[in-house]
Order: structure tokens, then C-alpha cells, then sequence
């Protein structure tokens, strides 16, 4: 009964997390298309959150990185699932707070190993995992996004260059819909299956399901509503984000950028590598921009991610492995989950209503 | 040792994945909109078979983008 009381919890989670996740990064996901005109905001909008949701169910890849690679599933309870889930939320609104860069995703699976580790000890984790699915495809995903665009772009100049612009911007804006709808079906198949891979090593670790297996269709379905409501409810508040924040582009710069993260990601995916999607975006725009003109590109932000590389897994280990000892001080049982979450929900409620109180804007911390 | 934790054979199928997907897509397109525009100013010039011709590359290049989009999802659904 305690244990399922939990489990509850933790799908309820996993599942608030994925919206959020959606919800933070539509902007990454379709300010390049409307900042080039390529796609009205309502439609860039709705057909990201469509393409969120059918991108999640192709690939099941990275669910199983986070169920089976990174954390002992056979040593893990829906306990340490929870608390590692609440310190990826709780770092995430710090961050939002603040106004640092953070990454939802290795906010996750720090949040995951911390408590993990706070539970069990270093054996839980499998450091193989770790550093092999995990930390060394987030640093190499976005400076290959950066590569690939820069020379993308390059190699796109060289080919219309000589061109009428009228024909040459018409035919990339075009082209974004293709690609920004490709790069929205990349970000639902990654992210997802993150929730996805959470909430199946919950059920592993309840024994609703049996070790290596993977995640069951209603897992997958919720997961891909989650994300796609997240994204389409997110998209009103953060237009203004990735496409103009990063560097002014054209459209053929859009596509380029776009494509590069499309390829990327999905790349990525298919080998079952969990990234976090904004940093390889950031690296798509960064690199078509740099291409062009190094000065047009603003480097506080790749200065950002850096950070955000350097602090969100340590930080979020660190709250996860805190949240699974304060549970721990109300027993075993499913109390000190029930009331850390009632605790996170109040907090989450208090920072929303002092920001709103403030005016001041939600802003993405990226995912 | 370090090669079993790095994954090196995944990291650099990806890279070389990202490589030929991004890059050439990109190229491939910008061949179809250069298609579409040499068609254009050769058509106006009257040169109707080197604008049929040009008309015939971009096409092609835009056929490509379409299939590589299509081999690209179905190996990512059969995992």
C-alpha cells in the first residue's frame, strides 16, 4: 500500500516534470521559425506540441538509458525515484529563480544519482552509464550542433549566394518548416523518454515490472501528452527566446540551425544518449550565427551553458540525496514522500505567485 | 577501459550521423532552392533547356531531402 501510495507520486512527478519540461522549451523549440517569419507564432506552436507528442513514441532508446544505465534499477525504490525527481524540480525553480542556466535533463538524472548515492551508496550508480551516456555526450552534442550548422550555413551560402534574395529567403523559410518540425519531433523523442525512463524504473523498483523491461504503452502516451501540453501551453508565455536572444538570423541561417539540432538529437537518440535539447539547439544557432559573423553572436550565452554543464548535475545530486534523508526522517513508508511533495507543491506555489506578484516574466532554464 | 565507458563506436556513429544528415540536407535543399532560381533567370533569359535542366537538379536535390528525411525516421522506429 506505502509503496504504491508512492509510486502514484512519483508518476504524478515524472509527469508535472515532462509538462514543465514541454512548457520551458517551446521557445527553443520554435522562436527560430518565428523569428525569421517562417511560421506564424500559433502554428510554429501547435505543430511543435503535435510533432512533441508523435516524436515521443519512435524511439524508446533513451527511456532505457535512464530506466537500465545510469542507476542500479534492482537496488533502487520508488522512494529514491521520488526524492531524485523532487531535487531535479526543486534545482530547476532555483534556477529559475535566480535567473541561472540550468538543464532539466541533467537536473534529472543528477537529482536520481544523488539520492541514489544518499540511499544505497556509490554502488548504485553505474558510472559507466554515467560518464558514457551521460556526461560525455553533453559536452560533445552541442559543439557538434555548432559544427554541423557552421559548416551547414557555410556550405548553403556557397550554393545560393549568387542567387535573387527574394527566391533564396522564400525557399529557406519554406525549408524551416520542415526542419523546425523535424527538430520538434527530435525534441519530443529525447525529452520524453526521459519521463518515460523515470517512471519505468519506478515500476521496476516497486516490482510492478520485471528488471530490463521496457516502458509499457500507457507510460509512453502519458509521457508524450505531458510534453506536448507543456509545449503548447508554454509557447503564450516565451516567444522571445532562443531565435533573438542568441543572434539575429536569417532564414537560411534558421534552417541550418534547425537542421543541425534535428540531426543531432535524433543521432543521439538512437543510441540511447539522454541530452539536454536546449544546449544543442543553443549550439545549432550559435554555430550558424558564428559562421557568419563571430561578432553576431552573443558568447555570454554558450558561457551560460557552460556553467549550467558545471553546476546542474552536482547541484541537483545534492537536493536529491537531501530531499531522500528528509523523507527518511518520517520512516520508510509513503508519509515523508506525501509530505515533501505537499512541501515542494507549496514552495512551487509561492515562487509562481511572487513572481507573478513581481511581473516579473517566466523564463525558460532550458531542458 | 576508457573505450568501454566512452562508447566511442555510438559517439562517432552519431557524430558521423549528425554529419552527413545535417550538412547534407542543408546542401541538398540549398540545391533545390538554386535550382528554382537558376530556373527563373534562365527562363527569362529564354534558355528554356538549361532552365528545364536546372529546374531537373533542385528537383532531384529536393526528392533527396524528402527520402533522407523518410530513411532518417525509419531507422530511428526500428531500433
Amino acid at each position: 500500500m506505502n509503496s504504491d501510495v508512492i509510486l502514484i507520486l512519483v508518476v504524478a512527478t515524472a509527469l508535472a516534470f515532462d509538462f514543465t519540461n514541454g512548457f520551458h522549451d517551446t521557445a527553443n523549440v520554435v522562436a527560430t521559425s518565428i523569428s525569421t517569419g517562417a511560421a506564424r507564432p500559433q502554428v510554429a506552436i501547435g505543430f511543435a506540441a503535435l510533432l512533441n507528442f508523435v516524436g515521443a513514441f519512435i524511439s524508446i532508446s533513451v527511456a532505457a538509458t535512464v530506466a537500465k544505465d545510469v542507476v542500479d534499477a534492482e537496488v533502487i525504490t520508488p522512494t529514491i525515484v521520488f526524492a531524485g525527481l523532487i531535487g531535479a524540480i526543486a534545482w530547476n525553480l532555483i534556477t529559475w529563480w535566480f535567473g541561472l542556466p540550468s538543464s532539466s535533463s541533467h537536473a534529472l538524472i543528477g537529482g536520481v544519482v544523488g539520492s541514489a548515492i544518499a540511499a544505497v551508496g556509490f554502488d548504485a550508480v553505474i558510472a559507466e552509464g554515467l560518464v558514457g551516456k551521460v556526461l560525455i555526450p553533453a559536452v560533445v552534442a552541442p559543439v557538434l550542433a555548432f559544427l554541423v550548422a557552421g559548416v551547414a550555413i557555410a556550405v548553403s551560402y556557397r550554393v545560393v549566394g549568387k542567387q535573387r534574395p527574394g527566391i533564396v529567403s522564400r525557399g529557406y523559410r519554406y525549408g524551416q518548416i520542415v526542419s523546425g518540425g523535424l527538430l520538434a519531433l527530435a525534441h519530443g523523442t529525447n525529452d520524453a523518454q526521459k519521463t518515460m525512463g523515470i517512471i519505468t524504473l519506478a515500476l521496476i523498483a516497486n516490482g510492478t515490472l520485471a528488471a530490463e523491461s521496457d516502458p509499457p504503452f500507457w507510460v509512453i502516451a502519458s509521457a508524450a501528452t505531458a510534453i506536448a501540453l507543456g509545449t503548447y501551453s508554454g509557447g503564450w508565455r516565451i516567444i522571445k527566446t532562443t531565435g533573438t536572444r542568441i543572434i539575429k538570423m536569417d532564414a537560411a541561417q534558421g534552417f541550418s540551425a534547425q537542421g543541425a539540432g534535428a540531426a543531432v538529437i535524433l543521432a543521439s537518440t538512437h543510441f540511447g544518449f539522454p541530452l539536454s535539447t536546449t544546449h544543442v539547439i543553443n549550439g545549432g544557432v550559435m554555430g550558424s550565427g558564428a559562421a557568419k559573423r563571430l561578432s553576431a553572436v552573443r558568447w555570454g550565452v554558450a558561457g551560460n551553458i557552460v556553467v549550467a554543464w558545471l553546476l546542474t548535475l552536482p547541484a541537483a545530486a545534492a537536493i536529491g540525496a537531501l530531499t531522500f534523508g528528509i523523507t527518511r526522517i518520517f520512516g520508510t513508508g509513503a508519509l515523508g514522500p506525501v509530505l515533501v511533495a505537499l512541501m515542494a507543491l507549496s514552495l512551487v506555489g509561492v515562487a509562481f505567485a511572487r513572481r507573478a506578484q513581481e511581473g516579473a516574466p517566466v523564463e525558460a532554464t532550458g531542458a | 577501459m576508457i573505450a568501454t565507458i566512452v562508447h566511442t563506436d555510438e559517439l562517432l556513429q552519431t557524430v558521423l550521423a549528425s554529419v552527413v544528415a545535417g550538412i547534407g540536407v542543408t546542401f541538398l535543399f540549398s540545391l533545390g532552392i538554386w535550382g528554382a532560381g537558376q530556373f527563373a533567370e534562365l527562363s527569362r533569359s529564354e534558355r528554356p533547356v538549361a532552365a528545364t535542366a536546372a529546374l531537373a537538379v533542385g528537383a532531384v536535390a529536393l526528392v533527396c531531402v524528402g527520402a533522407a528525411i523518410v530513411i532518417g525516421i525509419v531507422v530511428m522506429t526500428h531500433k
